[in-house]
């Protein structure tokens, strides 16, 4: 067998290998119950800011902790120990990445999407035009 | 009807030029096809006028976006009356039509140059071009068959969009003037005023259109049957393409670093991934060429790099068009609708090009003889084969969204019931890449002692016994310096420095500046020095805004420092304050003065600017501020400032209530800045009231002494009746203190008077976190000798050829 092939083989198999560890490994997006059964386990929820409850950030602590709804309803109040995010209000959908505790769902990223990135907002409104 | 004040010409024109770019580019691939000379002529004037079409209709673009012609759809959502001239080209790009155009415009020049350049092979490589050209003209047609469309066009108007037409106000014929939402834009995205994205994006595109050159190369030589006259030209289109490619990644990196405050230049979002992937592969099909060239017999190899590399930058075009990417980037496309067109685009060149390998397979010319183990060629297969792995483990990570869709709960085929998602990408990537790092640096340098054919042992180890040594000695110095320890880290230094060094020692020592072989020895110092640098920047990144709120050091929460106007911080070396703030266009920038500490004194060091971008349309967005030392970069962003103004707060103007209870004489140190005594009470109580009922007014002279010494004496007033009571507050402006004279309790018969801060008397804060960057410097220098090498590498063999 050629030395050329042999390398082929290897890295092919080291591929494919990985692969099939990496699918099993990776995490899942889940919802704010799910998460509690992954004995703190990290996991993605994607949900929206409850804007009934309150909105806590502490800057001396650099706290933040704020409630969320995820995509069934159940909703859980998510610490993020980080600087609260500009225009945190103004999400649409907040997709966090974290582990969830008995009291709260401890993020340790979010990702935020903004109505206006995503919708052309900027489509004349006739609403607006008759004012 | 007619509509006052539209300049429908100008639609006109760019929609027939549009059109005709569209048919010359059929036109000019089907004449193409069909070969014989007159074909041939044909196909070339069909090409050319497909360019020039092409070229008008940017030209049309153009103008209509300097004049500010807001009936269009495209030039009302990206440009602005107040948008400064030079940043038109950024507002021509930022929409998927514009990138569209960028590109076309790329492949449009070099398919020109071709026509020239590439004489018997002109049929089947500018053939391929016109069909790729007509592909991408196609998501600008902008016309309905039925009730599908095809493409999106720049000079649609707005009364013109789906969603508008029949509205109300489109039976208007003086709507331009009657409706102010006209009368301007809503503007380029102010993310993207940055004079990066003025050169970034055209230099990407170039690159994506120069990964064509070799890929149509690689579909003539397999229609033609020829795999020997083409290799040196595609050779020279490789290594083009893998310069420009580079260079534009790392702008797009520089532009991350200087503009953006995620803290660094990358950030494995998918849509770096997919521009760094075909760059990895064009990297292994250039260097598989060069192979061919001198030695033969990776053919075939070479061959499905430069087919797949092209087919990558189809796939990537796929992936952050088409909205599939969703919730996985922060900065994919704005989801056109696209997808069933750009899946076609990516299947047809798919399916035809790796087809066409297929069916030429077992006729391709194979290696007579085995490469030896220790000849040059054997291991630049090994690392071209080792780039092409990694990239495609990159993007089968960054395909995780494609698979959801495929297999997830709602895909074609239903193999598992939650979403897959990289739980840490970040931390992902670096640990499956830094290995596949090592490997390559390793072979630049190991590369540079071994030969074509096979190589003396002798003089292999001969010639680098100084670097060996240097390389060793110079990776334990700055492992040392850094106090760097992870053996994964070390390893990779180690083998970049050796391949610095490595190839420094071959230039001067045994290659004594033969150009022949200086361009590639300086474009792989260059790459030594990019990976040297990310190395080291990133893993001994140090975050100085440290406070020591939790005991966990590296807790995310401690990185963040809290600044009061006026106040002076201890950051690592320096002592921080921030003196106040300004406003300059969009922008609050924040002025923080950075002290060194000399003799126990401060001495004022420079002054950085980080800034908040106060973007009406996008949100407020921070942008770092960044010290260049040569050593190192201090960079700062702020993390957390509140905008609000009072109103917006909906909070009480007064705040933080305290009650005193003072007896005469007895003081109190009040909000840790005022030094507040019960100076003299004062009652009045004359008894009796005419309507018989008893009142008393009672005073309380309080002295306020402040920090400096000030004093202040004021008497807030407690008038009671009955049950009923009144007071009469006293107020130290100047201090924004309030005093209120509350009762008296009846139990310790002392008096309680109830002070309150006024909320702009509270000094204003902010968040700041500041990171020091070690050597980043190695990686932006590295950078300028890869693409100095380039470009020595293509002269050399243009003048050669």
């Amino acid at each position: 067998m050629k030395n050329s092939q042999i390398a082929i083989i290897i890295a092919i198999a080291v591929l494919i290998g990985y692969t099939i560890v990496r699918l099993g490994n990776s995490s899942t997006y889940s919802n704010f119950s799910d998460a509690l059964t992954l004995n703190g386990g990290k996991t993605t929820v994607i949900g929206y800011l409850d804007l009934e409850e309150s909105m806590d950030f502490n800057p001396q602590t650099v706290q933040f902790a704020f409630t969320a709804k995820d995509k069934n309803g159940n909703s859980s109040r998510v610490i993020y120990n980080q600087p609260k995010p500009q225009d945190f209000e103004r999400s649409e959908e907040i997709t966090m990445t974290g582990y969830a505790t008995d009291s709260a769902f401890i993020a340790t990223d979010i990702l935020m999407k903004c109505p206006s990135k995503y919708n052309e907002q900027n489509e004349v409104d006739s609403d607006k035009i008759y004012k | 009807m007619e509509y006052v004040g539209e300049h429908l010409w100008a639609a006109n024109l760019g929609r027939g030029l549009t059109a005709l770019a569209f048919t010359m580019a059929i036109l000019s691939t089907v004449a193409y096809y069909l070969r014989g000379d007159d074909w041939k002529k044909l196909g070339r004037i069909a090409f050319r006028m497909h360019a020039i079409s092409l070229f008008g209709l940017i030209g049309t673009l153009f103008f209509i976006m300097a004049n500010h012609y807001f009936e269009f759809d495209y030039v009302w959502k990206h440009t602005s009356l107040d948008l400064p001239a030079r940043y038109l080209f950024s507002a021509f790009w930022e929409g998927q039509e514009g990138s569209f155009l960028l590109w076309m415009f790329w492949n449009a020049v070099l398919g020109y140059i071709l026509t020239y350049s590439t004489k018997s092979f002109e049929g089947p490589v500018v053939g391929v071009f016109a069909a790729v050209q007509a592909f991408l003209v196609s998501m600008i047609l902008g016309v309905f068959v039925g009730d599908t469309h095809i493409g999106y066009s720049p000079f649609i108007l707005v009364r013109e969009l789906q969603d508008n037409i029949g509205l109300p106000w489109t039976q208007f014929s003086d709507y331009l003037t009657r409706f102010p939402n006209f009368a301007d834009g809503s503007g380029l995205n102010p993310l993207l005023q940055n004079y990066w994205m003025t050169i970034h994006p055209p230099t990407l595109f170039l690159g994506f259109a120069s990964t064509l050159v070799p890929f149509s190369y690689a579909i003539a030589g397999l229609l033609r049957q020829d795999y020997k006259s083409w290799i040196n030209n595609a050779l020279i289109w490789s290594f083009f393409s893998v310069g420009v490619l580079g260079v534009g990644i790392l702008m797009g990196g520089a532009w991350a670093y200087e503009a953006l405050s995620f803290g660094g230049f990358w950030a494995w979002d998918p849509v770096e991934n997919t521009s760094l992937v075909p760059w990895l592969t064009m990297a292994a099909g250039a260097h598989l060429l060069l192979v061919q060239r001198n030695k033969g017999g990776v053919i075939t190899s070479a061959l499905f790099m430069l087919i797949l590399t092209f087919l990558l930058v189809l796939y990537s075009t796929f992936l952050t068009r088409s909205g599939v990417l969703g919730d996985s980037s922060v900065h994919a496309f704005v989801d056109l609708g696209l997808s069933g067109q750009l899946l076609i685009y990516l299947l047809f060149f798919t399916i035809g090009s790796i087809a066409l390998l297929l069916y030429r397979y077992k006729k391709l010319p194979k290696k007579e003889k085995e490469d030896r183990m220790d000849s040059r060629e054997f291991w630049m297969f090994i690392g071209a084969l080792t780039l092409l792995i990694s990239g495609l483990q990159i993007t089968l990570s960054t395909s995780y969204p494609v698979f959801n869709k495929l297999f997830g709960p709602e895909g074609f085929i239903n193999l598992y019931d939650q979403d897959k998602v990289l739980s840490d990408p970040i931390e992902h990537y670096n640990a499956i890449q830094v290995p596949f790092a090592i490997i390559i640096v390793i072979l630049i340098g190991v590369g540079q002692f071994l030969s074509y054919h096979r190589t003396s042992a002798v003089i292999f180890f001969k010639r680098q016994i100084l670097t060996l040594v240097l390389t060793t000695v110079l990776t334990s110095l700055s492992a040392w310096a850094l106090n760097m320890w992870n053996p994964m880290y070390i390893l990779l230094l180690w083998s970049s420095y050796y391949a610095i060094i490595g190839n420094l020692e071959f230039l001067t020592r045994w290659a004594k500046g033969n150009w022949n072989v200086s361009g590639s020895t300086v474009a792989h110092v260059g790459f030594g020095l990019i990976i040297a640098g990310a190395l080291v920047s990133n893993a001994n990144k140090d975050v100085i805004s440290q406070n020591k709120t939790f005991i966990h050091e590296e807790f995310p929460a401690n990185e963040n420092l809290l600044i009061h106007r006026g106040d002076t911080v201890q950051m690592g070396e320096y002592w921080v304050s921030w003196t106040g703030q300004e406003e300059e266009g969009y922008y609050l920038n924040y002025i923080l003065e950075f002290f060194e500490e000399k003799d126990e004194k401060l001495v004022s060091a420079f002054d950085l600017k980080p800034r908040i971008q106060l973007n009406e349309l996008m949100g407020n967005v921070a942008e770092p501020s960044t010290k260049h030392f040569i050593g190192r970069d201090i960079y700062t962003h702020v993390t957390y400032a509140d905008l609000r103004t009072i109103e917006e707060k909906g909070e009480e103007e007064w705040k933080n209530e305290f009650d005193l209870e003072l007896s005469q004489g007895e003081s109190h140190f009040l909000y840790g800045k005022y030094q507040v005594q019960l100076d003299t009470m004062v009652v009045e109580a004359p008894g009796r009231s005419e309507s018989g009922f008893d009142y008393a007014v009672l005073g309380a002279g309080l002295k306020v002494t402040t920090m400096e010494d000030s004093v202040f004496k004021v008497m807030p007033i407690y008038a009671v009746q009955g049950d009923e009571a009144k007071h009469v507050d006293a107020e130290i402006e100047s201090l924004g203190l309030k005093f209120r004279f509350n009762r008296i309790n009846y139990e310790t018969n002392k008096p309680v008077i109830t002070a309150s801060e006024h909320i702009e008397a509270e000094e204003p804060f902010i968040l700041v976190k500041a990171e020091v960057f070690p050597w980043i410097n190695m990686l932006w220098l590295g950078s300028i000798l890869m693409a100095m090498g380039t470009v020595i590498a293509m002269v050399t063999r243009i003048r050669r050829s």
